[in-house]
């Protein structure tokens, strides 16, 4: 006679194999190195982008005869890869076999760090930049005219008792030197803003589930 | 999660997780995430257990929660992934009990509805209609024509 689903039921759940509990070990070693290899990821196509933007950057500044911004912007750009590198090496370090909390741990050890080394180093580095867009457009070559002198020229012809500095007018310096100062003072808030745009949701995973493991540490 | 938490309040209640995870997964890769997830979302959840339920009831509520929230998400990664609808469909289960019918019963169980999958659970775990009701949030009217319903499907299933 055919057996009903209840008999099937009952009658397949007294052998012994049909209720084995897995072992509760690797749910946050899976997250964990989730976590950390889309990280690893994201950092590295962030270090491969910067170094093609700057590769290519240079030889178009070359060629629209703006090099004192190309080759400022260049090398800037290739230390920050170069910075970069160097992070992502340490980060490859991160020991794999470690327990998932210390692993996760040391994970978070190294993004302070890379954010604390990004905070400071944007502290130059958008001053940098910026100096050197003002220098590429200012002694440019435009169909044989620098713009700068150009400017100035005009400037003194309808200005001419303006005060100069260094054959640049004095107020353009003071903006300058403005501008340039507000970035350096902000530049780190501008490199936190640019790290939490790339990275903010992965951090944030980070965080609740570094919370999570102390929560379950302690109890 | 401490052990003693796993040992003391969980352990004892395993049956019922692993029936329920068992239902809603086809791979033992999956069966133990879920597994997991479910003890964890237990331990995270124990202070609002209000003992206005048997433990247990209460465990069994929570699998299915957790168990339907993630094949929902895994249903979503899918989609995300392929093109082809069809292959959102349940896979062969890869494991297999040392009882050839319980298999063939479990394979006949995953090819219902995630919520006709909860409700033939909890009648086989002999839960009185009001139980089932409670557990799934449902009306304890329309338990038993359902539950008449999915037995012929699974009997159609099994034949």
């Amino acid at each position: 006679m055919e057996k009903s689903i209840e008999k099937i039921w009952k009658e397949g759940f007294l052998k012994n194999d049909a209720l084995i509990a897995p072992k509760i070990n690797d749910l946050y070693n899976q997250k964990s190195i989730d976590i950390v290899d889309k990280f690893r990821r994201l950092y590295k196509i962030n270090i491969i982008g910067i170094t093609l933007f700057a590769l290519i950057l240079l030889p178009i500044a070359t060629f629209v005869h703006i090099p004192y911004m190309g080759i400022p912007m260049f090398l800037i750009l290739m230390s920050v890869a170069n910075f970069g590198m160097k992070f992502k090496k340490k980060l490859d370090a991160i020991n794999k076999n470690a327990n998932s909390y210390q692993y996760l741990k040391s994970f978070n050890d190294w993004t302070k760090e890379m954010m604390a080394f990004n905070t400071k180093i944007s502290r130059f580095l958008y001053p940098f930049v910026f100096l050197s867009m003002v220098a590429g457009f200012w002694f440019g070559s435009f169909g044989g005219n620098i713009p700068g002198n150009d400017f100035v020229n005009r400037l003194l012809i309808e200005f001419p008792d303006m005060i100069m500095i260094f054959g640049l007018p004095l107020f353009g310096v003071i903006g300058l030197l403005f501008i340039l100062i507000l970035l350096a003072v902000f530049g780190g808030k501008i490199g936190e803003w640019d790290l939490k745009i790339g990275y903010g949701r992965i951090l944030k995973r980070l965080d609740a589930l570094l919370a999570d493991m102390e929560e379950l540490r302690t109890a | 999660m401490s052990s003693d938490f796993y040992t003391v309040s969980i352990l004892p209640h395993s049956g019922i997780i692993i029936k329920i995870c068992r239902a809603y997964t086809d791979s033992q890769e999956d069966f133990e995430d879920y597994y997991q997830e479910v003890c964890l979302q237990i331990w995270k959840s124990k202070d609002n257990f209000r003992e206005q339920s048997e433990w247990s009831t209460w465990i069994y509520r929570l699998s299915l929660n957790v168990c339907l929230t993630l094949l929902k998400k895994k249903k979503n990664n899918r989609q995300h992934f392929t093109s082809d609808s069809l292959q959102i469909e349940a896979t062969e289960d890869s494991r297999v009990f040392s009882d050839e019918p319980l298999n063939l019963l479990y394979s006949a169980i995953r090819k219902l509805s995630e919520i006709d999958r909860a409700v033939i659970l909890l009648y086989l775990e002999e839960k009185t209609y009001q139980e089932i009701a409670d557990i799934i949030g449902t009306n304890p009217n329309n338990i038993g024509v359902r539950i008449k319903r999915i037995k012929e499907r699974l009997k159609k299933l099994l034949s």
